[in-house]
């Protein structure tokens, strides 16, 4: 290939370092949160790469965060096509199978912050992971609900219904556990 | 229309429920936003269920699992050996 410009002006290696090597670990968590699994989420954070570097050169150097989550979104795309994907369990049937916590007594200690903060964390390792998938990009990751949703390649109302579902099912194990109020949820 | 009603009325609480979440995340419009911010001025209950709801969010934005350091120093190991051509 030969360049057009300047070398210095353009020169992938230098782009790369700049501007997607402080990136690594958004992209890692990312790719974890949209994968589920380590081994997924390193490839995908390495295809996603090559796929970077490949375009580095028509990178306008703006908001590359943004840019490579696109990246990321075609790169997922292409993943899921050549793999079965893992995700397609219902949330609906498999959340009701999944175990709840044991009956106890209502808690009469005070609201702790930990023992919130544990409730809502176990509550969230029993949600379908697909709705952990919406909760880690939009509540861990501060992703709009749009970014999600093109990360994810569903729509909107999607995102939008699994992530409002799953805060409601956390919240209805704070309910059970007596840490919001007295007050019984309607 | 229906935020005619709102606007005369002030939103219902079911209303607010509807879009609590939404609003929680900064999605709505900013009408509807000033709306349920009116209504949780004046409904304990509307307001004491945003609490919870905020405090969910916040417990889940504040503990991010970790990252393995290893998993990050091999794809800094990767990028570099991309950029250096290494990798084809
Ligand atoms: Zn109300």
């Amino acid at each position: 290939m030969v360049l057009l410009v300047s070398p210095s002006a353009t020169d992938p290696q230098a782009l790369f370092e700049e501007h997607v090597v402080p990136q690594l670990e958004v992209l890692y968590r990312t790719a974890r949160s949209i994968t589920r699994n380590q081994v997924d989420a390193e490839d995908l954070v390495q295809e996603t790469l090559l796929r970077a570097f490949g375009a580095i050169d028509r990178f306008d150097g703006r908001y590359p965060k943004a840019w490579l989550l696109t990246i990321m979104r075609n790169a997922n795309i292409n993943r899921a096509r050549k793999k079965v994907p893992d995700l397609l369990d219902d949330p609906e049937l498999t959340f009701e199978r999944s175990t709840r916590f044991a009956e106890t007594d209502t808690p009469e200690q005070v609201v702790v912050e930990p023992v919130f903060d544990a409730t809502v964390h176990s509550a969230f390792n029993r949600l379908p992971e697909s709705f952990k998938q919406v909760v880690e990009l939009v509540d861990l990751q501060g992703l709009a609900y749009q970014e999600s949703a093109d990360l994810l390649d569903i729509p909107v109302g999607t995102v939008m219904s699994r992530l409002h579902r799953a805060r409601k099912r956390i919240r209805t194990e704070i309910a059970e556990y007596g840490l919001d109020s007295e007050r019984t949820p309607t | 229309m229906i935020k005619k009603l709102f606007r005369r009325r002030g939103m219902s609480c079911d209303a607010v429920m509807e879009v609590l979440q939404s609003y929680l995340d900064g999605e709505t419009d900013a009408e509807t936003a000033r709306l349920v911010a009116a209504h949780l001025h004046t409904c304990t209950d509307c307001d004491q269920e945003t609490a919870t709801f905020r405090r969910i969010k916040l417990s889940l934005a504040s503990t991010p699992s970790p990252v393995d350091p290893a998993i990050i120093s091999s794809l800094q190991h990767f990028s570099a050996r991309l950029t250096r051509g290494e990798l084809g």
